[in-house]
């Protein structure tokens, strides 16, 4: 893999988790104009959910309240640098480039490890 | 949020954009401030806010940098070994240390390194010197596009461990404070490997988004992240980001650290005040 494609692998990767995002919070932020956070563009009945609990995110999607969209919003700006890690060791590894191969999955190691253990 | 506040935080946070692009640094520096002191906001979650910010800056920004050729990805990767490590062992003093002490002593750091910083402002280009034995087995030697100079600059870097351990430390401030850990960055890979400025700020861009999202996860179960806040900030953060990364090529480095200078003594401040009590 030249240097080029290594790089548009790369960027490409970053532009897509960036357009994903935006859309879905931009799309949350506008339909929260209209409804309210807690609303409901289905006409569901509002819930007591805090905002700030994204475990409640499944549940706000599926009554397509607009706090929902802007919660998956900023769960796909949250995983981004994560894909940019994971795309990496594979431009890395399509290089030949073994060295940079094992440091980029150490990185992506350590990343989902925190991500999952410190809670 | 009422629309004339959505609109607020989105022209504040744009702002913030260009200038985390420009300065290599994550925007919680303007996003922070903003938020708690014209908008009222309880700094629990206006630092959530800041996280977000980062991670749209870093995102929005580097996505230019990679393709430009701005950011080297060797010196990137082979340095988040330190942060990701860094930030890891950040959290888990968290609940061993005493904060405000640290906040303080970072903020000094920072103030100190801003004078350092002052005596450098005319310098356009490192001194041209060979890759280090390290350096060269590492392959932290590169060279990027100058649209202003018009040409190709090379570049080696220079004393690799210590900006190693520059990194670490960048990792464990952004893990335990959450605050100043783009600024550390730029300042290892300027000031200590000796690395153009404008590659040291698109690196620490391209960075400071994976040295966040190793701690993200622990601000969101928590609760600190409000998507009502989180949104307008996101998205004006995103497209300012994206403009700073526009902008940055076509700037001498001597510019770029005009805008890092002012950016650094911000950040030592606010850090020296959180520390002393003062919630900015």
């Amino acid at each position: 893999m030249n240097a080029d494609r290594f790089r548009v692998l790369v960027s490409g990767v970053l532009i897509v988790g960036v357009v994903v995002s935006a859309t879905l919070v931009a799309f949350g932020l506008a339909t929260a104009l209209l409804v309210g956070w807690g609303g409901s563009l289905s006409g569901a009945a509002p819930d007591g959910t805090a905002v700030t609990a994204f475990a409640g995110m499944g549940a706000n999607l599926a009554a397509l309240r607009p706090v929902g969209f802007a919660q998956l919003g900023l769960v796909a700006l949250l995983a981004t640098p994560v894909a940019r890690v994971a795309a990496s060791v594979a431009a890395f590894l399509l290089e030949g480039d073994h060295l940079y191969t094992a440091i980029t999955a150490v990185v992506l190691l350590i990343l989902l490890a925190s991500l999952f253990l410190l809670r | 949020m009422t629309l004339g506040a959505d609109i607020g935080i989105f022209a504040i946070s744009l702002l913030a954009g260009v200038v985390g692009a420009l300065a290599g640094v994550g925007g919680g520096i303007l996003v922070v401030p903003a938020l708690t002191m014209l908008f009222g906001v309880d700094i629990r979650l206006a630092i959530g806010a800041s996280i977000v910010s980062v991670i749209a800056t870093s995102s929005g920004a580097a996505a230019a940098y990679v393709r430009d050729g701005m950011t080297d990805m060797r010196v990137g990767m082979f340095l988040e070994l330190a942060t990701t490590t860094g930030a890891v062992s950040g959290a888990l003093l968290a609940a061993a240390v005493a904060p405000a002490a640290l906040y303080v002593l970072l903020g000094l750091v920072l103030l100190f390194s801003a004078a350092q910083q002052a005596f450098r402002l005319g310098e356009e280009l490192p001194p041209v010197a060979g890759a280090s034995p390290l350096a060269a087995r590492m392959r932290l030697v590169g060279s990027y596009p100058d649209a202003r100079l018009g040409r190709d600059v090379p570049y080696a870097a220079q004393r690799v461990p210590l900006g190693f351990v520059m990194m670490l430390g960048a990792g464990v401030v952004s893990g335990l404070l959450g605050i100043g850990s783009g600024a550390l960055k730029v300042l290892a890979m300027d000031g200590a490997m000796r690395l153009p400025m404008k590659v040291s700020s698109a690196t620490s861009n391209f960075m400071i988004g994976v040295t966040a999202a190793a701690s993200a996860g622990i601000y969101l179960g928590r609760g600190d992240v409000d998507p009502t806040l989180a949104a307008p900030v996101a998205l004006g953060v995103l497209a300012g980001a994206m403009a700073g990364a526009r902008i940055l090529p076509r700037l001498s480095n001597r510019s770029v650290r005009l805008v890092f200078l002012p950016v650094l003594l911000a950040v030592g401040a606010q850090t020296l005040l959180r520390g002393l009590g003062v919630g900015v």
